[in-house]
């Protein structure tokens, strides 16, 4: 990536997130190209590229991304598919980034669709059928819930800084038409406190919901977008990415993730440091991922993330506007789609869409994703997406 | 009515993913086997097909003293399918002398007692005919 704008997010589309709706991924999928076309006004002609994320009710079909292209009609010249869980969108992006400036293709839909509520996930196999389900340890929760202990030894864990994060997304979840209507009740610092354990010290308001959702946008290069009058762009410039951070340093922190090389890379190329960041849409499957990139990325010191969430304004009229949407928390996470949930509500804040939660001069974001669980270890991808008005 | 039949503890599928054979044949002798990596000397969880340190494919098992660390915990309330029947139930990452850490569970040994530091040695469950499964107590 970098500064030079050649590259821009020039649509996007999202389903509502339904909880077990029992609309398949094409079905979900065909409503984001819809909007998107709507939104544009293209012919779906003019996307010759595709990039899709693996899934959890779709990844036992090893065509899935062709047979998506074919549902919607799509004949494309780069068809590309990212196994990288919650990560996969935005390494789609840029992904997507690197094959316009190549010339393999010149407008990507780059899009995540799940219903991995509705229909049976893939299995995920591997080391675990021998080392992990025996145990009976649950992934993700049981890997956070060893995770959440170990951060808390190490630097200490004022819950009172989860709770707040916990009701910020969630007043901004009720503020959003797509977040699950099981989600849309409020929520207070006590609720979360005093919510069940799902495995010590995680509860059940630290995790998200599975559900079923779509999202995904529209890239192309500044030059086609003008070309096609486009009126609405973002732009993304900086991007870093690590998978199976020092896999091989078997006693390594486990509270230290690729986001310490990912997140300054990201700025590096940006030209940008934490302070410029006007929005940060971290991805959020338990909520103290959130306070690990805080700290990783470099919006404070390690191990001082509560207080630094304590003395920080995440409300979409804060200081520092937080998954403005509700986040995956809140809104519903619309299954192996959840890496796109609220890179959509960037996006749609930088064009100015975002209704009763808009944030005002939206004019950069910091969006994150988090993908795979490994043995062990804390996660097995971290990335960190920039983008800019 | 009828009751939901709840599915079985899952049992280890060796040789699947890679060759595992002589751990579950050492598990069977109350042996904990690793695997060490001959070029560096280190020793690596879980078993690979190769060495995570060199990607060479020259490994050997070795045996484990069976004494370590908690590194961390949890106590597992909402249990993986087949686990009902003994929910809640204490998961560690125990780190082993050998320089590497484990999954396993904890026996033994009341979620109130287990702190992060705290020494272990290994134990043995037996889950089927078949197959022994390592485990941990307070040493």
């Amino acid at each position: 990536m970098g500064k030079k704008k050649d590259i821009a997010i020039v649509g996007y589309g999202e389903t509502p997130v339904v909880l077990r709706g029992g609309r398949s991924s094409y079905e979900l999928a065909a409503d984001v190209l819809d909007q998107i076309l709507a939104a544009t006004g293209l012919e779906k002609s003019e996307i010759d590229g595709i990039a899709v994320s693996e899934t959890m009710s779709e990844t036992s079909n090893p065509f899935w991304a062709v047979f998506l292209a074919e549902h919607l009609g799509l004949q494309t010249q780069w068809t590309q598919v990212n196994g990288l869980g919650g990560a996969s969108t935005i390494a789609g992006i840029a992904r997507a980034a690197a094959a316009i400036r190549d010339g393999q293709c010149r407008t990507v839909l780059v899009i995540a669709s799940d219903a991995q509520s509705s229909y049976p996930p893939a299995e995920q196999g591997g080391q675990r059928w021998e080392f992990q389900y025996p145990v009976g340890l649950r992934g993700p929760t049981g890997v956070f819930g060893m995770l959440m202990h170990r951060y808390e030894h190490q630097h200490g864990l004022d819950y009172g800084a989860l709770a707040k994060l916990a009701v910020t997304q969630r007043n901004h979840a009720l503020l959003n038409p797509n977040a699950s209507a099981k989600l849309k009740t409020p929520l207070t610092e006590q609720d979360y406190l005093s919510s069940k354990f799902v495995s010590t010290p995680l509860r059940v308001l630290d995790s998200v919901m599975v559900c079923d959702g779509a999202n995904g946008v529209l890239v192309t290069s500044a030059e086609n977008a003008a070309r096609l009058g486009l009126k609405k762009a973002v732009y993304p410039v900086g991007y870093g990415e690590v998978s199976n951070y020092k896999v091989d340093d078997l006693t390594a922190d486990i509270t230290e993730s690729g986001f310490t090389l990912a997140g300054p890379k990201a700025l590096a190329q940006a030209g940008m440091s934490a302070r410029d960041v006007r929005m940060f849409h971290p991805y959020d499957d338990f909520l103290i991922a959130i306070l690990l990139q805080l700290e990783q990325i470099g919006f404070c010191e390690r191990g001082k993330g509560s207080r630094f969430i304590l003395d920080t304004d995440f409300s979409y009229r804060g200081d520092l506007p937080l998954n403005t949407g509700g986040g995956q928390i809140s809104a519903g996470q619309p299954g192996l789609a959840g890496g796109g949930l609220n890179l959509v509500e960037a996006v749609r804040q930088m064009f100015g869409e975002a209704g009763e939660r808009q944030v005002e001069d939206p004019r950069n974001a910091m969006v994150t994703g988090i993908g795979v669980i490994p043995f062990g270890k804390n996660w097995s991808v971290s990335n960190v997406l920039i983008l800019e008005q | 009515m009828t009751e939901k039949k709840l599915p079985p503890r899952p049992l280890p599928r060796p040789d699947i993913y890679a060759k595992t054979r002589p751990f579950w044949d050492a598990a069977n002798e109350g042996r904990l086997l690793l695997q060490r990596c001959k070029d560096t000397g280190k020793c690596q969880w879980f078993p690979r097909s190769g060495s995570v340190y060199t990607g060479k494919r020259n490994i050997e098992w070795v045996e484990s003293s069976g004494r370590g660390t908690v590194y961390s915990w949890t106590l597992s309330v909402a249990p993986w399918p087949g686990h009902e029947s003994r929910a809640p139930y204490l998961c560690a990452y125990v780190e082993l002398e050998e320089g590497v850490r484990i999954l396993a569970n904890l026996f033994n040994v009341e979620p109130e007692g287990v702190r992060i530091g705290m020494p272990v040695k290994l134990m043995w469950e037996r889950l089927s005919d078949e197959f022994n499964y390592p485990a941990f107590e307070p040493a």
